[in-house]
């Protein structure tokens, strides 16, 4: 009850923690579909750099968050400051999404590109209109994971200045406040079990149903999930 | 803030009891270690037992759960911990093993339910009792899953173990979190070098493993 009372008295500070934390993920998420869907379609013909871009990926993958905003914040001109957050989380989203956009890009059944090649399409068409439109089941698992997976790292970017929810967290710890740290861990899980519902809710809303197949299952088991 | 590479070497040579380099990196491999044995031995055999024919009607719900709960971040799991057990090395496990056995356990379960059920059925076939068919049928074949579900836990304990010196745990994340303290770029430098190193060392180790263990075909 007394979580309850807490979050009452404190309504306007943790309306206040959402609403940036909210924003940080949304900046964070727009860099990181332009660039990684760029990336990744751009190196889908290329087995070569894809492999080189995918390694670097797993391997900021498995570097510790907090590590990673560590080594940010001591790199001279980031600092202390929303740059470094944002740079955080778009590394972090890097192999979720440009995985899923080249092995989505490159599972399409070969005699379908071949069939809009025939039928006189140009490159960038084929792109466009077929590519991509198939795809798009397993890249949004992609970014589905991307997403979630950032509501949980912007709370450690609490260290390099910014105010979110993770600030319950941090700040609940260091003054041993059982109803901060609660009202904190609920509010973001729950925000992280709630994008997740809405992504899916979009997934299904958005992608054609003739292709709506068991792929965004499969995609989203397959990426590895390192949710820090 | 200045960074000054001396700075990392004297701390690397320093032995103060509170930031002892070699005794953070030692107690950080304790905390991944015991946490991450203690998640196997509970969720390999509770994963396995779900998809056994008793239990395999609570299998939806439990993988919906498994499902759900990896979006919790682990600065929440960390967190939740102090209330419910104070500070310290065992607080910090709990909460460590806690969030390793997610992972582990859906890949358990996922692996062993991909499984074609004509394989499972020519096995018994073959007359193959049900133990028997766990063994060497199931399990040789989900491998590679549940590998990659340890795999998976054994980077993210990493990653946890440094946020879980804030309850008290130690490790890596006292040099990261005492140099945020500080403004000494120099020992979160080295705290989430470290950290990352370990990440990595153990990701790649596990990769090996992971090859070493797999029969070639059940890729």
């Amino acid at each position: 009850m007394d979580v309850i009372q807490y979050f009452i008295k404190q309504s306007d500070r943790i309306f206040t923690y959402t609403l940036n934390h909210a924003s940080l993920i949304m900046i964070g998420i727009l860099c990181s579909l332009v660039l990684w869907i760029s990336v990744g379609i751009a190196v889908r013909n290329n087995s070569k750099s894809a492999n080189a871009v995918l390694g670097v990926g797993s391997f900021i993958m498995s570097v510790p968050s907090i590590s990673l905003y560590g080594i940010l914040m001591v790199i001279p001109g980031l600092g202390l400051s929303r740059t470094s957050a944002v740079i955080g989380l778009v590394l972090y989203s890097m192999l979720p999404i440009v995985r899923n956009v080249y092995m989505a890009l490159n599972g399409i059944d070969p005699s379908i590109i071949e069939a809009a090649r025939g039928m006189g399409m140009k490159k960038r068409d084929i792109l466009w209109k077929v590519q991509l439109p198939i795809a798009l089941p397993i890249i949004f698992a992609g970014v589905r994971v991307a997403l979630v997976m950032m509501v949980g790292t912007a709370t450690l970017a609490v260290y390099i200045g910014e105010q979110n929810l993770g600030r319950l967290l941090t700040h609940g710890i260091e003054r041993t406040h059982s109803e901060m740290i609660i009202t904190g861990a609920v509010m973001v899980s729950a925000i992280a079990v709630l994008v997740d519902y809405l992504m899916g809710y979009l997934q299904r809303k958005l992608v054609s149903p003739g292709i709506r197949s068991g792929a965004d299952k499969s995609a989203s088991g397959k990426v590895r999930y390192n949710g820090i | 803030m200045e960074f000054n590479w001396s700075r990392v070497l004297e701390v690397l040579q320093t032995s103060k009891a509170t930031l002892d380099v070699k005794l953070l990196l030692m107690q950080h491999l304790k905390l991944v270690g015991i946490s991450l044995a203690i998640a196997v031995i509970i969720a390999l055999p509770v994963g396995i037992m779900l998809t056994r024919p008793g239990f395999k009607r609570f299998l939806p719900r439990v993988m919906g759960i498994l499902n759900i709960s990896q979006g919790i971040p682990s600065l929440a799991v960390v967190a939740i911990f102090l209330p419910l057990a104070g500070i310290g090395t065992f607080p910090s496990i709990m909460a460590l093993t806690l969030y390793a056995l997610l992972p582990i356990a859906r890949n358990a379960i996922a692996g062993i339910e991909a499984i074609d059920p004509n394989i499972i059925e020519s096995a018994r076939g073959m007359g193959m009792p049900a133990s028997m068919v766990l063994w060497k049928i199931e399990l040789p074949l989900a491998l590679p899953v549940i590998m990659s579900g340890i795999q998976t836990a054994a980077v993210v304990t990493v990653g946890t173990a440094t946020i879980a010196d804030l309850i008290g745990g130690g490790g890596l994340g006292r040099l990261i979190f005492t140099g945020l303290s500080f403004f000494e770029p120099e020992l979160i430098f080295l705290g989430s070098a470290l950290a990352a190193v370990i990440a990595i060392v153990i990701d790649q180790l596990l990769n090996l493993a992971n090859r070493l263990l797999t029969t070639p075909k059940s890729e």
